[in-house]
């Protein structure tokens, strides 16, 4: 896969500021990936030096292999981006609007009635392509923001809070066009919605405070916060000797058991562990030789959790 | 060029979606006929010198209202993150925006022609006369546009914009009157040919002279240099 964005020990500076520091990742073709950070981490900032907005302080960024620097405007031609406001003219109404973009594009005169159509199909706007702007929904606002960014089918993707405003039907929706154009095209989603980047994205940057902590898939991110995998368990046994013997299991870090409140004998089990797949087999097994299980659970770290560790400590 | 063309389009569905266009044009057409009917029909004389001077005042205090937009709504609207990440050259944004402003200027010049058919039916003016005002009258309204445009690309507050540009464009109108206070022959020289009155007062006078022509398109030429500049160092 070719790289589609690529970041290269980039930092941006307002005056004596560091905004951004040292940022290096890349989106190749085909690839979705999430960026995930609080407020005021950077992500806006970024998005806008990819987009052309702004440039970077140092460092190199590319799209579509043109240096934003040297040759913003042939990258802009392969990109299409989508600000955290939708950038939108309320006074024209859709249609108006999708011509100007997709004129300024260079898309050919001829193909743009068709074009404009495809973005309004895909998006959801056929109903109101002769509506003004200023007389549109929030959903319809951004779903207008989005389609301006589909047209011309450009190789890079940014979207800045895509389904922010919008319905679950329409989040819905929206997931399935950034996913269909992520199949051949790259796509950098920033976004707070956290299920959304495990549902669409391939891999995640995670970034606080203008610096990158991490990059990766989201199973590979869960995968990696080892300290966080937990395995519950009610079972009746002796307490003491369950308590040594998980414990003397590989993976197993931290047992507490809990006498039960009532007269029932049910013991209540929390095991920190490892991320080793098979694990809870292990513990099922030493529990079973030694009295009766009732019930296991196994709970894998979510990317929230993940996140808010990243943010809080700097590493998971 | 395309990019010019798309934006100048843009601009063009802009100003005619809003009332701003219809309520400048329509506030200059009646203060314009208003000076002339009060220059020609009450002192009899079939010319439009004064009533040229009078209608270039409204221009400079008008012209603002039109041009105090075209940057501070796009930052206001954030519709400049669109613009400034789109193929399009900081140059072509402000060519396109400047020609769509022009155009307004079109319509408010032509509009004013109407006033040409009385004293032409009634009268015996001097067409040259009236041409060489017309000219002056456009070119002052293009550096007065021009200038007003890069106010509004430095800052997202429209009035602040409008003030700015007013308050700039009467001091270039009222410099030559500083010129009976300066000691020197090259400061004299230096107030006057700043001065928008004394080249705009030539062309009323009938005289197009390539320095008037030259000095308008260089402000004009100066103030969209700067705002192209000020675009591309924003970025």
């Amino acid at each position: 896969m070719s790289e589609a964005i690529a970041l290269d020990s980039v930092s941006k500076r307002y005056g004596s500021k560091t905004i951004i520091h040292d940022l290096s990742f890349s989106v190749a073709k085909g690839e979705i990936v999430g960026f995930l950070g609080p407020n005021g981490a950077g992500k806006t900032t970024t998005m806008r030096m990819i987009a052309g907005f702004t440039t970077a302080t140092s460092g190199q960024v590319r799209v579509a292999g043109y240096d934003m620097a040297t040759d913003n405007q042939a990258a802009a031609r392969r990109l299409g981006y989508l600000p955290e406001q939708p950038p939108l003219y309320d006074v024209l109404d859709v249609s108006s609007y999708l011509r100007f973009v997709a004129r300024v594009k260079g898309i050919p005169r001829a193909t743009i009635p068709r074009e404009i159509d495809r973005v309004g199909n895909a998006c959801r706007l056929e109903t109101v392509m002769k509506r003004e702007i200023y007389k549109l929904s929030k959903g319809y606002r951004q779903r207008l923001g989005l389609a301006q960014a589909l047209l011309g089918d450009p190789e890079v993707l940014l979207l800045d809070e895509p389904t922010a405003g919008l319905d679950p039907g329409q989040i819905q929706e929206t997931r399935e066009v950034i996913r269909a154009f992520g199949e051949k095209n790259a796509v950098l989603i920033s976004t707070h919605i956290l299920p959304e980047v495990t549902l669409i994205c391939h891999r995640v940057a995670i970034i606080n405070g203008g610096r990158l902590l991490a990059v990766d898939s989201p199973a590979g991110l869960q995968r990696a916060s080892a300290q966080s995998n937990r395995v519950t368990l009610m079972a009746t046994g002796p307490a003491d000797s369950l308590r040594t013997e998980l414990l003397a299991i590989d993976g197993v870090n931290e047992v507490s058991v809990k006498q039960p409140a009532d007269n029932s004998g049910l013991l209540s089990i929390d095991c920190q562990t490892d991320s080793r797949d098979d694990i809870e087999c292990e513990i099922a097994r030493v529990v079973v030789a030694r009295g009766q299980l009732h019930r296991l659970q196994r709970e894998q770290p979510t990317l929230e959790n993940v996140f808010l560790r990243y943010i809080q400590g700097g590493t998971a | 060029m395309n990019g010019v063309f798309a934006v100048y389009r843009k601009e063009i569905l802009t100003y005619f979606r809003s009332p701003i266009a219809y309520f400048v044009v329509a506030v200059y057409l009646v203060g314009a006929g208003y000076f002339f009917t009060y220059n020609v029909f009450l002192t009899g004389t079939a010319t439009m010198t004064e009533t040229f001077l009078n209608m270039s005042i409204l221009l400079v205090t008008l012209l603002p209202i039109v041009s105090m937009r075209l940057f501070s709504a796009e930052y206001n609207a954030r519709t400049i993150e669109l613009l400034m990440t789109l193929p399009l050259a900081a140059w072509e944004i402000v060519v396109g925006k400047f020609l769509g402003a022009v155009t307004i200027l079109l319509l408010m010049t032509v509009g004013t022609m109407i006033d040409l058919i009385p004293l032409y039916l009634y009268g015996n003016p001097e067409t040259s006369t009236i041409a060489a005002g017309y000219l002056g009258f456009f070119l002052l309204g293009m550096a007065c546009l021009a200038v007003g445009q890069f106010f509004s690309a430095l800052t997202q507050n429209q009035i602040v914009a409008a003030l700015v540009t007013v308050s700039v464009l009467l001091a270039f109108w009222f410099v030559g009157h500083l010129e009976g206070f300066q000691a020197t022959d090259n400061m004299r020289s230096l107030v006057t040919y700043l001065s928008f009155a004394l080249h705009f007062g030539d062309f009323v006078r009938g005289l197009i002279r390539s320095e008037g022509v030259a000095f308008y398109l260089i402000v004009v030429g100066i103030a969209l240099t700067l705002n192209t500049s000020y675009l591309r160092w924003k970025r």
